[in-house]
């Protein structure tokens, strides 16, 4: 544990309003992006967003401070996603929690691509995001989490609760997804 | 140069990026993408692939920190025992008992001084002391429930 994350662990305990602002403030590009490339949906990573922090400060007393403060933070937004996808029903989320199982993958109608699409201020950096639409959320997932984020195997592993194979074959299979999907954007 | 050697190159470049080689099978790798148009061609494609993934931007919705923070802060004060009064709430009920307590005796004998002095039933001396017991404590529960009310009212809405 370093003297960073336990001086982070203590001030979560306490409930500190200020070190939850400053976290707040640090982490909300991070935090939100990672919500959008999950959800697809601008309007529920938003909600998502605020969820997240609330249920920090709620449950900061459960952040032990032996782990990285985002790997704790991306897994409490994930397991709302997971959470909200079963409220909602939400296409895009489905097999999050189940990523092995043999479903097909239905990317999101057009309507939803547009509505991420409206973020992407760059044209050349469209392909890229439309492209990220169409391969499954565990893929976009584990790609966000390794190559935006840079984490760790192990930290990926925590984040998502499997096991580092899991990790590393999303990653292979996510990598193969995206390039195809690419290419098939691209031709 | 057979299929075996591009399949290998393809394999080690996915590792590459994914896990990390061993310091043999990159240099094996650097060899074989010097020789090779096809497979260095194929590792430009994915080194541009991740280029792209690192750089999407992403527009924060507005003001969306400074809302969060004020609706954490919202909660912390709601949820504080301290922050929302009844913690002092429960200060002050205990320190009642306890001076009720202790002054027990003290208030009984005012009571039976009413009772000589205004001629007062018994009774109602005693219905009087029941009261002088019981009315404050119910005051402070209703308080304490109410106060849940509203917070849980004020969680549902936000």
């Amino acid at each position: 544990m370093t003297d960073d994350t336990q001086a982070l662990a203590i001030g979560l305990r306490q409930r500190d309003p200020d070190l939850l602002d400053r976290l707040i403030e640090q982490y909300q590009q991070r935090l939100y992006r990672y919500l959008l490339f999950l959800t697809a949906n601008p309007s529920l990573a938003e909600d998502l967003f605020q969820e997240t922090w609330i249920r920090v400060l709620e449950r900061g007393s459960q952040y032990n401070g032996k782990s990285k403060f985002e790997s704790w933070l991306f897994a409490i937004a994930r397991n709302l996603v997971i959470d909200a996808s079963r409220r909602k029903k939400i296409s895009s989320l489905e097999d999050l929690g189940d990523p092995e199982s043999n479903a097909p993958y239905d990317p999101p109608d057009e309507r939803t691509s547009s509505v991420l699409q409206m973020l992407v201020s760059r044209e050349n950096e469209q392909s890229v995001q439309l492209s990220l639409l169409k391969i499954p959320p565990y893929y976009r997932e584990v790609l966000l989490l390794r190559f935006n984020e840079e984490l760790a195997l192990e930290e990926i592993a925590a984040v998502t609760a499997t096991p580092i194979s899991t990790v590393k074959s999303r990653l292979y299979r996510g990598l193969a997804a995206l390039k195809t999907a690419m290419t098939e954007g691209a031709a | 140069m057979n299929d075996n050697l591009h399949e290998r190159a393809q394999r080690h470049l996915a590792e590459s990026i994914v896990e990390g080689l061993r310091p043999a099978d990159e240099a094996w790798l650097r060899e074989h993408l010097a020789v090779c148009p096809a497979c260095a061609r194929e590792a430009a494609a994915t080194q541009n692939v991740l280029h792209a993934l690192r750089s999407v931007p992403v527009s924060l919705p507005r003001d969306l920190a400074a809302r969060t923070q004020l609706r954490v802060r919202l909660r912390a004060q709601q949820t504080s025992p301290a922050a929302n009064g009844s913690f002092w709430l429960w200060v002050v009920t205990a320190a009642s008992w306890l001076l009720g307590v202790f002054s027990a005796p003290l208030v009984w004998r005012g009571f039976a001084w009413l009772g000589a002095n205004f001629g007062l039933p018994k009774l109602a001396l005693e219905f009087g002391f029941v009261l002088w017991w019981t009315v404050p404590p119910l005051l402070a529960a209703a308080i304490i429930l109410h106060q849940k009310a509203l917070t849980a009212e004020w969680s549902n809405k936000h």
